[in-house]
């Protein structure tokens, strides 16, 4: 505080009065309102767990922010979380963004809701409602609807499709000094799964000149997966492709792939998504077993967070940062930054701060800039790539994010 | 109409509240109770009326919800006409999904329901549309039902519950409702009273799925987002066995009661506890579901109902019940008691011959022949296990024999369904009672008119007829379950002679019955044959026929062992050693 001059001072309280006499007279006593953000995240259901953990990077980001001097823009004005359960059903999503925008009527913006049909059915209604939401689902449909309301941080599925498999060719040159030419892949017949291979067969792998040498799918649950990893040790691809939805299959794919010797990395193993990195994996699957799977998602937490993850295994007892921890926390700077563009506490200009905004490098989000396109995409949105090492899987790649070094077999 | 009064004050008040709510969440809450009010009425017009629960009905619902979003998205379609679209496509899948279905019942049926929506859900994942939104149409909201009032969605699904209401009255009323309400209470029962079973429930699936379709369709409009999970899942269907059951299965009043209790308190929990307690809030809600359900077993509607009904039974008795008939209600019985029965007339009505039927090793009914001549009254007697029941089965079409005829009225009938047995002339009555406890006396009995009642009216004339002939006219406008074993024996009979039977079989009709009581059944069968019924009686005990059959035809291990008159019969060694054993031939002799 001591460090501002005096102009920026007079700045500051000039603005924060205007933002106070237009925004919210009913707060004209006090020196800075609250400015109250939306969290609109499962809660209790299926999707708990994460919900929980968005939560709590929430609370880290308004914390930080708070203790840094609130929005400087509206008077230091702090900023306050309003949370609201989604609950664990589209419909629940739908009544939950309802009453978001129809009780908490001061809200400036909001964050959510996990799983993509929610924040599609949640954008619905703050659509409408002209309330400007972030979000860090991937669903290229959230920002294919010619909303203006809606914003998302992380690359869309599609972009992530694209980009996934040129990344971690890259990754296995860097790291290895050769280009992958065979991959296998195992993957189990549900929706998602065939969704993540579909594309694959269908060109992307011609593309970047490999062969598909070993290509399986197995119908969930799995009672032997010897066959499977026989073909594998076989066909000695120099990537699998390994996509199971039930955790059981998983473990049992693993544990063949070690008792084989195929396993702790020696054949590059990758999956998709964050469901085989997240921290619950582990009351299932031994870390050793773990040991150099790969995955892809939309964000994680990489250089320059080392703090925020010792934070939140200090505060919350998280052993590490997912991307619903990390981006969560990133929507609160994004949502600041937004206000002190605005200048006042008013969702419109948020909005309008957030569509024309061009807030530079992304700090909390992998790679691009703070800045959005017609539809709401962030710009040059990236994705990482993250290691099981020692039991945590860490960010590996891009090298400019990456904590730890990935390890790949070269032979 | 006068019924109709509560429900449309309670439409208005609804539409009131709709116009007086502005806040926007609220009203979605308006909205909602409404639809899942008529999903639940969709439900029970199949589930609820026929008793055949079904565990699937999310099947119709997402197929709607599918029609809109799909027809939206690809055809630029508008919801005003795809609702309708999507009942006919609900209607459509109702008997797809019907036809195979019914041919199992109970607990296979509502588990083989349960397969359809689990299927189609997989089934739309795979074509791809795992996340569908409505398009936003900002040029023509109104046209494409994208109301930025949002008490406009409150009114249209208030009119659709409306007519949905009005579809479920009008079927409740007439020989629909009643056909299946007998289905529910007693499949047998109801084909051998001349109901073709199979075709009012698919009747009613095809309504209900009709119905579900066109609510789905609505829904996909109110919420924009169209999942596999969010229309076919678990939940989906299970919300409409929640809101039926809670509030009162096979009434119209139950699913609105349901709606409009859960719904607004499951949301409470959810805003008030889902941010501080997560998960709790379905906690509670659970438990609140168990403890109603306990309390009130067969849902809020029809416990409040009995216990009003028991604090103004004497009142409720004075007043006269709106379906009363115009009929005359003539005296019981206006006959002199004393009169002579006339003989059999000698013009044969049923022939059977050489009937037998097995059950693997067991041979049921072994070679069995006989006649019935038109105005006598045949006692078939037998020690319990004699085959008695099994040849009423083979006789009225629930069992095809493996061999012989029956020949009715000069056609030979064997491997016709009881329904058609019933039309042309068999009617019967059950050794095990089959009332429909929660139908009036008049309501019972109606329900057996149908078969030769060409409306609602000759059905009313017929029923009261019928009642009047058995003598529970003083009775009529009774639940039956509060009438005595005797009464419901009369109304047993009453309902076979609503259908106008020329042939009545009795089974067991004096069972479980005190002296005196079975002495007045006896006479009302005794009247029936006087004024040219023809009557065959099942019974093993052969004091009470003695007096009141003019033939006995005796059964023992399936096979004939005697045939002829009581007093010939009843001093047949063969006969009193199968009733008594050995011993007692001499003793009978001497």
């Amino acid at each position: 505080m001591t460090d501002h001059t005096p102009l920026a001072l007079t700045r500051r309280t000039m603005l924060a009065a205007t933002a106070l006499s237009l925004a919210a007279p009913r707060a004209f006593a006090q020196a800075a309102a609250d400015v109250r953000i939306g969290l609109i995240v499962p809660l209790s259901g299926l999707y708990a767990r994460p919900g929980a953990v968005m939560r709590m990077g929430a609370e880290m980001g308004v914390d930080h922010i708070n203790s840094a001097g609130g929005v400087k823009a509206l008077g230091g004005a702090k900023l306050k979380l309003v949370v609201i359960d989604c609950g664990d059903t589209t419909e629940k999503a739908k009544n939950a963004a309802q009453r978001m925008v129809a009780q908490e009527t001061d809200l400036v913006a909001a964050s959510g809701a996990y799983l993509s049909s929610f924040t599609l059915a949640v954008t619905e209604v703050t659509e409408r409602a002209q309330l400007p939401v972030l979000t860090l689902s991937y669903s290229d449909l959230i920002t294919d609807r010619g909303f203006k309301y809606v914003f998302q941080t992380s690359a869309t599925a599609g972009s992530q499709a694209r980009q996934a498999l040129p990344l971690l060719m890259k990754l296995a040159e860097t790291a290895s000094g050769k280009r992958p030419k065979t991959v296998a892949i195992i993957g189990d017949n549900t929706a998602s799964s065939v969704a993540s291979v579909k594309p694959m067969r269908e060109g992307l792998l011609k593309e970047l000149g490999l062969e598909l040498v070993m290509d399986e799918t197995f119908t969930p649950p799995l009672s032997d997966a010897t066959p499977l990893v026989q073909k594998v040790r076989a066909s000695r691809p120099d990537m699998l492709f390994f996509l199971p939805t039930v955790i059981s299959d998983g473990k049992l794919i693993l544990e063949k792939m070690n008792e084989f010797g195929l396993g702790q990395g020696r054949i590059p193993t990758i999956s998709f998504g964050i469901a085989i990195a997240e921290p619950d994996i582990l009351q299932t699957i031994s870390p050793d077993l773990l040991q150099g799977v790969i995955t892809c998602v939309g964000s994680w937490a990489t250089k320059g967070h080392e703090d925020l993850v010792k934070e939140l295994k200090t505060r919350f007892n998280e052993p590490w940062m997912t991307q619903n921890a990390i981006s969560t926390y990133g929507d609160m700077w994004l949502i600041k930054e937004a206000l002190e563009k605005a200048g006042k506490a008013d969702k419109l200009a948020v909005a309008e701060a957030l569509r024309t905004m061009d807030g530079g490098p992304s700090k909390y989000y992998p790679g691009g800039i703070l800045k959005f396109d017609e539809k709401g995409r962030r710009v040059d949105a990236e994705m990482t790539v993250v290691q099981w090492q020692k039991g945590i899987p860490v960010t590996v790649f891009p090298q400019k994010l990456a904590v730890a070094e990935p390890f790949w077999p070269k032979r | 109409m006068r019924s109709l009064v509560p429900i449309l004050i309670a439409a208005l008040i609804y539409a009131c509240l709709t116009l007086v709510v502005s806040n926007s969440y609220y009203q979605l809450m308006l909205t909602l109770v409404l639809v899942w009010a008529s999903f639940g009425l969709a439900w029970n017009i199949q589930s609820g009326y026929t008793g055949l629960v079904s565990f699937g009905h999310a099947a119709f619902f997402g197929l709607g919800a599918y029609t809109t979003a799909l027809g939206q998205i690809y055809f630029d379609l508008t919801p005003w006409l795809l609702i309708p679209i999507a009942a006919v496509i609900g209607g459509v899948s109702g008997l797809l999904i019907g036809f195979p279905t019914f041919r199992l019942r109970g607990h296979y049926f509502a588990l083989a329901m349960l397969a359809y929506p689990l299927a189609m859900l997989y089934v739309f994942e795979w074509l791809g549309f795992q996340e569908l939104t409505l398009p936003i149409k900002r040029d023509a909201p109104l046209a494409y039902m994208q109301f930025s009032d949002p008490r406009l969605y409150t009114l249209v699904a208030l009119a659709m519950l409306l007519a949905i209401v009005l579809i479920t009255r009008a079927v409740e009323r007439s020989r629909f409702g009643m056909a299946l309400l007998a289905i529910k209470q007693n499949e047998a029962a109801a084909e051998a009273a001349g109901i073709d079973a199979l075709a009012w429930k698919l009747r009613s699936i095809v309504l209900s799925g009709a119905i579900a379709g066109a609510v789905g369709a609505f829904y996909a409009v109110v919420l924009l987002v169209v999942t596999p999970p969010s229309v076919f899942g678990m939940l989906v269907s299970a919300q409409a066995l929640t809101v039926a059951m809670f509030g009162g299965v096979g009434t119209v009043w139950g699913p609105l009661i349901g709606a409009v209790i859960l719904i607004p308190v499951g949301e409470i929990l959810n805003a008030e506890l889902g941010a501080r307690i997560p998960g709790i809030q379905g906690v509670i809600y659970g438990l609140a579901i168990i403890v109603v359900i306990l309390v009130a077993p067969e849902g809020v509607f029809w416990t409040l109902r009995d216990r009003l009904r028991r604090g103004a039974r004497t009142a409720a008795a004075m007043t006269p019940e709106l379906s009363a008939p115009a009929a005359p209600l003539a005296p019981a019985d206006t006959r002199p008691a004393g009169q002579p029965r006339k003989p059999p007339s000698g013009e044969i009505l049923l022939s059977v011959k050489g009937l037998s039927k097995s059950f693997g090793g067991l041979k049921a009914v072994q070679d069995v022949s006989f006649d019935v001549h038109r105005g006598m009254i045949l006692g078939i007697i037998g020690p319990n296990g004699a085959g008695k029941t099994t040849l009423f089965n083979l006789l009225n079409g629930f069992l095809p024999p493996s061999s012989g005829e029956v020949v009715f009225d000069g056609r030979n009938m064997v491997g016709c369904r009881p329904h058609v047995l019933c039309k042309a002339g068999v009617g019967r009555t059950f050794q095990i009672m089959r009332p429909f406890p929660r139908m009036s006396v008049r309501d019972n009995v109606r329900v057996g008119a149908y078969v030769q009642a060409a409306n609602e009216q000759e059905a009313h004339h017929l029923a009261a007829d019928a009642v009047n002939r058995v003598g529970l006219s003083p009775v009529a406008d009774k639940m039956a379950a509060e009438l005595t074993t005797k009464e419901l024996r009369l109304m047993e009979i009453a309902r076979a002679l609503a259908g106008k039977p020329r042939l009545l079989l009795l089974d067991e009709t004096l069972a479980g019955l005190g002296h005196g009581e079975a002495d007045e059944v006896t006479a009302i069968v005794q009247r029936l044959a006087r004024d040219g019924m023809t009557v065959a009686i099942i019974e093993h005990t052969m004091q009470s026929m003695v007096r009141l059959v003019d033939r006995f035809l005796v059964l023992d291990h399936g096979a004939v062992l005697a045939d002829g008159e009581p007093e010939q019969v009843t001093r047949d060694p063969r006969v009193i050693e199968a009733y008594l054993g050995k011993k007692w031939v001499a003793h009978a002799q001497a």
